[in-house]
């Protein structure tokens, strides 16, 4: 009877061993088709001289005095703009998490409202109120120069700052409250508490929100095309040379420039993450500040005066939109939200229906992926996992370059893609797929293994375990991850410049239609229409999340 | 026999977690896999439940092999140290889940899940999800899925482990109870000596990877193989051949051939103490237990422990006279001053 078993082959074809290839296959196959094949062919073509290979591209773009005065301004711009965003972004999440005053869901409010509109929104808000026509120009009677440096600066800064509050503040929860008391008992005063528990802690987070801001920054397009003027750096650079000299190969060398620094920043910043998980321990409790008057009020004022900046610049642009002919007639109608440029409102249709797809197929994919790899041997599974989480590391623009290299590209079946709103929904998806992915993966670690092997003895399959037990358990975390990938849809300019086209166009780039025609005006209105979708999402988010919450925490009455 | 294991093997890297161990459980059987954390037990109850592959030998259900039958189709039941009930689902849906992937009717998954919340003692808890119900609590919902299916063999992975003392020795109480009512065959993982001894027909002690010895509780208790079995079965005294011979001769009777490498076990409730002026022993020290003291003797033979039940009239600095009869002794295997020697 033992030599049953011996003369049969080890676990004979089984339906579940199927399914879980089916898991990690398709997602892989994406992951390969929509992002290694693309970047393989920007870097091909960046070498592509004529019809052969050589660097003459690179010493071409590496001589060039643009190109470094645009190396030169990205980087500078990049730093000030980190030092800037990490300082303020330090500043309120002291503020939120190692101080006590009321109002501060508003600022947590607040802070990331840049995040829910399209970036250049940050740069017209600025434009309206310190422009030539600004208000506060005008108010002040002075002409400052908005556009350039400056300007960009401060728009970036609005933009990466919610990223640096989350980090730091992330970094700073992770400081209990037993550590401080600790530190209170053996006679610490509170700045030597600060200086040597709250700064230490913080360390990986400011490390990482740096490293955070820097590749946001250098890789943004839309403040810089909407504010940067003559301030050239290496997206608009890219830009110019794709869709103003339409030198492909020369687009392709600067995007492998701007892959260089972002790469390099992003293998920093897992490395700063993983340094901080390693410090998490388990059983904290949380700290709670008392109220000490001179540091909180001082660091509730600084906080509410940023906070009062970022609303000064969103809701400007709200106004503006509605205001007759700014600035010379201040009168308010609906006049701006009659879209004059062709196709009106249907690229912000078009735009809703693209982001739902992205949303809906891409959390089903990181999904998929997610549940595949629990059951694929390490050696297998880590390779995956890398792959996976290497397009946060690839600037939009580079993306977008790589797309429109592939899929306008008649040599394989792809081209059937090209100039389709599927491909948009794609390219979104995969820009924002390692944010997605490393969600669910956060989800998946928390689920016991023993939950899917107690289903397995039941006589659950892997296709019912997934429906009955998997996906309930990680279900928040899905929800955050679609809406998440349809508000990143919404909103993202740089990876879709590339891909619209006369008969397709989505709501960002419309709006740098609209800017680039002269209207202003309408620019602002079909900004607020995207923001007013967008927001409507988060509050749709809001309720999913807390309705979950509501089912989760009766469980936990006991 | 009903559940054979043979010659299982299983590495993790250059880690033998399991090396050719062999074991059988028979119809209605209760065996516990003893053994310090590491030695391989919960490796073995994972390989027959079919959560982890063999790298070789075999395990047979009623003779026919179960090494390519995935997980799902044992038909086996499994409760975890961690509870594990789906956080989803009601308590009801947890216990009738098996039954509902088997496509059973809905009225008869309602009225086994009744049958079986009786079963576990807990009736009114059907509506209730898994995180309104204590620790206790959950472990029986967890036995009452797992039994829900009838399953061939229970498997249970440490389920007092995280329970403290009170729910855990009642648990235990009624685990062996339903497990007696039902006659279902049961391989229970524990570390727990105490745990094995109250309800395993046959403790199966384990350490690095190897099957030390298997027996009955009284088996393993009285008449330990090795001296790693007789220190994880509880306290004993432990002397060699040499000190034996010096001070109790009159247990060398029994000593196996190869006389050497054993050492004499004897159980602390086996040596009388008696106060004697002229005895050759000396209380260095009392615990006092509840139900028995436990005294530290100098000897001789050197230290000693001795437990008395009931009240004993010795107190710490009193000369003793010990009685240790010739049956009183086990000479064991030193398997663990070889193996450290080995190291």
């Amino acid at each position: 009877m033992m030599n049953t078993a011996a003369s049969s082959p080890r676990r004979q074809f089984d339906a579940d061993r199927l399914l879980t290839l089916a898991c990690v296959g398709l997602p892989l196959l994406g992951l390969i088709l929509f992002f290694a094949y693309p970047m393989a062919i920007v870097f091909l073509r960046s070498i592509t001289v004529g019809d052969s290979y050589g660097i003459e591209n690179y010493t071409t773009v590496l001589g060039s005095s643009g190109f470094w005065r645009a190396t030169r301004h990205s980087l500078v711009m990049g730093g000030a703009t980190t030092a800037l965003s990490v300082f303020l972004g330090f500043i309120i999440a002291h503020a939120l998490y190692r101080c006590a005053f009321r109002g501060k869901w508003l600022i947590r409010a607040i802070i990331v409202l840049p995040l829910l509109a399209p970036s250049l929104v940050q740069a017209l808000g600025l434009i309206f109120l310190l422009g030539r026509n600004g208000v506060i120009s005008r108010a002040l009677g002075v002409e400052i120069e908005i556009y350039g440096f400056w300007g960009l600066l401060i728009a970036n800064t609005l933009y990466a700052l919610p990223q640096a509050v989350m980090i730091i503040g992330a970094a700073l929860v992770l400081l209990d409250a037993r550590t401080y008391e600790a530190a209170e008992v053996m006679g610490a005063q509170p700045w030597r508490q600060f200086r040597d528990l709250t700064l230490p802690a913080a360390r990986f987070g400011i490390l990482n929100a740096a490293f955070v801001c820097f590749t946001i920054t250098i890789t943004d397009f839309g403040n810089a095309a909407v504010i940067g003027g003559d301030y050239s750096v290496l997206a608009t650079e890219i830009y110019s040379q794709v869709v103003g000299q339409r030198n492909f190969n020369m687009g392709a060398v600067v995007g492998i420039m701007l892959l260089l620094p972002t790469v390099i920043s992003y293998a920093i910043e897992r490395q700063a993450i993983k340094r901080q998980q390693a410090a998490q321990t388990t059983g904290q409790v949380p700290f709670r500040p008392s109220f000490s008057p001179l540091r909180d009020i001082s660091m509730a004022f600084v906080s509410a005066l940023i906070c009062a900046g970022i609303v000064a610049v969103i809701a400007i642009v709200v106004y503006a939109s509605f205001v007759k002919l700014w600035p010379y007639n201040m009168g308010l109608s609906f006049k701006h939200y009659d879209i004059t440029l062709a196709g009106g409102y249907g690229s912000l249709w078009m735009t809703i229906v693209i982001s739902l797809a992205a949303a809906a197929g891409g959390t089903i994919a990181v999904f998929l992926l997610g549940l595949g790899l629990r059951r694929l041997p390490q050696a297998l599974a880590q390779p995956i996992q890398i792959l996976a989480a290497m397009p946060a590391a690839v600037p939009g623009m580079v993306l977008g370059l790589a797309y429109i290299l592939t899929f306008n590209s008649t040599a394989t079946p792809l081209y059937l893609l090209y100039g389709t709103a599927a491909l948009i929904a794609i390219v979104n998806f995969y820009h924002y797929h390692t944010q997605g992915f490393l969600t669910v993966a956060t989800g998946f670690r928390q689920l016991p293994p023993a939950l899917e092997e107690a289903a397995g003895s039941l006589g659950a399959g892997l296709g019912r375990t997934a429906r009955d037990i998997v996906a309930p358990f990680i279900a928040p975390m899905l929800v955050s991850v679609f809406f998440f990938l349809f508000m990143r849809s919404m909103v993202t300019l740089s990876a879709v410049v590339f891909l619209t086209t006369p008969n397709l166009s989505v709501a960002a780039v419309t709006i740098m239609r609209l800017d680039d025609a002269g209207l202003t005006s309408q620019a602002a209105a079909f900004s607020t229409c995207v923001m007013a979708v967008v927001c409507t999402a988060v509050l749709f988010m809001k309720l999913i999340l807390l309705l979950m919450n509501r089912r989760s925490g009766s469980r936990e009455t006991n | 026999m009903y559940l054979t294991v043979s010659d299982a093997t299983k590495t993790y890297g250059s880690f033998t977690a399991l090396d050719k161990v062999s074991i059988e459980i028979e119809k209605g059987e209760f065996v516990c896999l003893l053994g310090p954390s590491g030695c391989g037990k919960t490796t073995l109850l994972r390989l027959i439940a079919g959560l982890t592959d063999l790298d070789s030998g075999d395990i047979t259900l009623e003779g026919a092999s179960l090494a390519d039958l995935p997980a799902r189709k044992r038909g086996f039941g499994i409760v975890f140290q961690s509870y594990s009930l789906f956080p989803n689902m009601t308590v009801a849906e947890n216990i009738g889940y098996g039954l509902k992937i088997r496509g059973a009717p809905k009225g008869d998954i309602a009225s086994r899940v009744k049958d079986l919340l009786e079963l576990v003692k807990l009736p009114q808890v059907a509506d209730k999800l898994p995180g309104q119900l204590s620790g206790g609590q959950q472990q029986r919902i967890a036995l009452a899925r797992a039994i829900a299916v009838d399953p061939r063999v229970l498997l249970l992975d440490e389920p007092l482990s995280a329970l403290d003392a009170k729910v855990r020795a009642t648990l235990r109480d009624e685990i062996r109870q339903v497990q007696r009512s039902l006659g279902i065959p049961t391989l229970m993982v524990t570390h727990d000596q105490e745990e094995a001894l109250a309800l395993a027909d046959k403790i199966i002690c384990m350490n690095h990877g190897v099957v030390v010895q298997a027996g009955t509780p009284e088996d393993l208790y009285h008449r330990p193989a090795t001296r790693f079995v007789a220190e994880f079965m509880g306290i004993s005294n432990l002397l060699t051949s040499e000190t034996v011979t010096r001070c109790f001769p009159d247990l060398l009777a029994t000593r196996p051939t190869g006389g050497d490498s054993y050492l004499a076990c004897i159980r602390p409730e086996q040596i009388g103490v008696t106060p004697d002026e002229t005895g050759t022993a000396s209380v260095r020290s009392i615990s006092f237990l509840g139900n028995l003291r436990r005294l530290e003797v100098d000897s001789p033979a050197g230290p000693l422990l001795v437990e008395t039940h009931g009240a004993n009239p010795c107190h710490v600095g009193d000369r003793v006279a010990l009685g240790i009869g010739g049956q009183a002794c086990t000479w064991v295997l030193d398997d663990v001053s070889q193996s450290a020697a080995a190291e």
